[in-house]
């Protein structure tokens, strides 16, 4: 998935959720391209706020990224983190 | 009465007939009764042990109001919970409040229906009647001789804290602002021989923070605070409201020339989400690199508990050498290569004592 491509219906679910837990205006993440990397500047996802990610993402779709993903590869960005939840969420 | 291994970190009180004699509601004038002063003498004295002291009183909320506007009172009791609820409801809060487990904490009250119910609802809680209390004194994890500093000054540093937490829940703007306006300065610098107590202390006391979850012995870590091939960085922070003392350490060896083995690496719970984790990390890698290790390598518990440490890993981009299926699973990242940057509102100082 690349910034370009339409942003569908759970990546937007997932920006409001990111938008959340590091505590900032949902519209500060919408203008952010899907390939922005969340531990960098442009989000500034830290490792408590990242705790709170974890467990928004837990609750709303029952996907533990913690458990499912040792490196936490799904966190390198927005459309890394929508692809993953995609992936494992319980339908 | 009081078992000997009992954890004691917040004595909770009642307040009628055990604080002071008589009902605070009942009172001719509408003021608070006087307090006893040999509780109040005993509050002071397992502060200075390190024990926090509150208060779990079913009355209404008046009471509470006059008990935080007493200034010989309010000091001494962190997190009061005044209200009609069930006390095991009070120990609750309190120790969600605090961010202590409910089994170090004691209640002590003159009504068997409290101490019955109490225990009912939480049986990992100590209930005791006023004049049972003062035992407490004789419990061997509260002898004077075995306190570390740490632990003398921890009723100070609740104190500190939530004058902190008031000033960020009233503070105008961003949470950036407010960590600016804190102004945080950590000191990194090698342990020395009289950080050795408080090291072994953070490592068997910290969760969350906590890399490998292993214990250290006393006489191994006085050992490698001397021994060439190992390192042990600690870190200090003070801040507007006060010092924390020691809030982080790492045991190091450093005699590979491959990489840097931290076999453990923690921080203190109580300087979480403030940015110390990763101004501490960030700083060792550059200690690493600049030693000549051209690697970084640390085993890790895979567990629930210490999800946040797996994040700052996350966070410089270190990676797993083996699958999940060990308990102890190797995370590494090269020395060279960008890091992320230092949070802006930390200044750090290298090396300088305490």
């Amino acid at each position: 998935m690349t910034s370009a491509e339409p942003r569908d219906a759970l990546e937007q679910e997932i920006r409001g959720l990111i938008a959340r837990a590091v505590g900032v205006d949902r519209a500060q993440i919408d203008r952010l391209p899907a390939d922005t990397p969340l531990f960098g500047p442009e989000v500034g996802l830290t490792s408590l706020a990242g705790m709170t990610l974890l467990a928004l993402i837990l609750e709303r779709y029952g996907v533990d990224v913690a458990l499912e993903d040792l490196n936490l590869d799904a966190l390198e960005s927005i459309a890394k983190l929508s692809a993953f939840v995609t992936h494992h969420r319980a339908d | 009465m009081i078992p000997d291994d009992a954890v004691v970190k917040c004595v909770v009180w009642d307040l009628d007939d055990t604080l002071w004699d008589g009902i605070a509601l009942e009172s001719p004038d509408g003021t608070l009764p006087t307090p006893r002063p040999e509780v109040l003498e005993l509050v002071d004295r397992l502060s200075a042990r390190g024990v926090l002291s509150s208060v779990a009183s079913r009355s209404g909320p008046s009471v509470l109001a006059q008990l935080r506007a007493d200034g010989e009172l309010a000091g001494r009791f962190f997190a009061p919970q005044v209200a009609w609820h069930d006390k095991s409801e009070s120990l609750r809060r309190i120790a969600a409040e605090l961010g202590i487990g409910l089994g170090s904490l004691v209640l002590v009250d003159d009504n068997p229906y409290e101490r019955a119910e109490v225990r009912a609802a939480l049986p990992e809680v100590l209930t005791l009647a006023p004049e049972d209390a003062a035992g407490l004194l004789d419990l061997p994890a509260l002898d004077p001789a075995g306190l570390t500093e740490e632990s003398r000054g921890r009723v100070a540093r609740y104190r500190d804290e939530a004058r902190r937490k008031e000033a960020e829940e009233t503070f105008a703007g961003s949470r950036e602002d407010f960590l600016r306006w804190c102004g945080m300065r950590v000191r990194l610098r090698t342990a020395r021989p009289a950080d050795v107590p408080r090291i072994v202390e953070l490592a068997a006391r910290t969760h969350r923070l906590n890399s490998s979850g292993i214990q250290l012995d006393t006489a191994a870590v006085r050992s490698m605070v001397e021994a060439p091939d190992w390192f042990l960085p600690v870190v200090e922070l003070t801040d507007r409201f006060g010092t924390y003392g020691m809030v982080g350490t790492a045991v190091v060896a450093a005699a590979d020339p491959d990489a840097w083995d931290v076999r453990l690496l923690t921080l203190s719970c109580r300087v979480a989400g403030r940015g110390v984790s990763a101004a501490f990390l960030r700083w060792l890698l550059e200690r690493a690199g600049a030693a000549g290790a051209p690697a970084v390598r640390t085993p890790v518990r895979i567990g629930a508990d210490n999800m946040e440490l797996r994040l700052l890993l996350r966070q410089f981009g270190f990676r797993a050498e083996q699958d999940g299926s060990a308990p102890l699973v190797t995370f590494a990242r090269a020395t060279d290569g960008p890091l992320p940057e230092a949070p802006a509102w930390i200044e750090c100082e290298y090396g300088a004592a305490s």
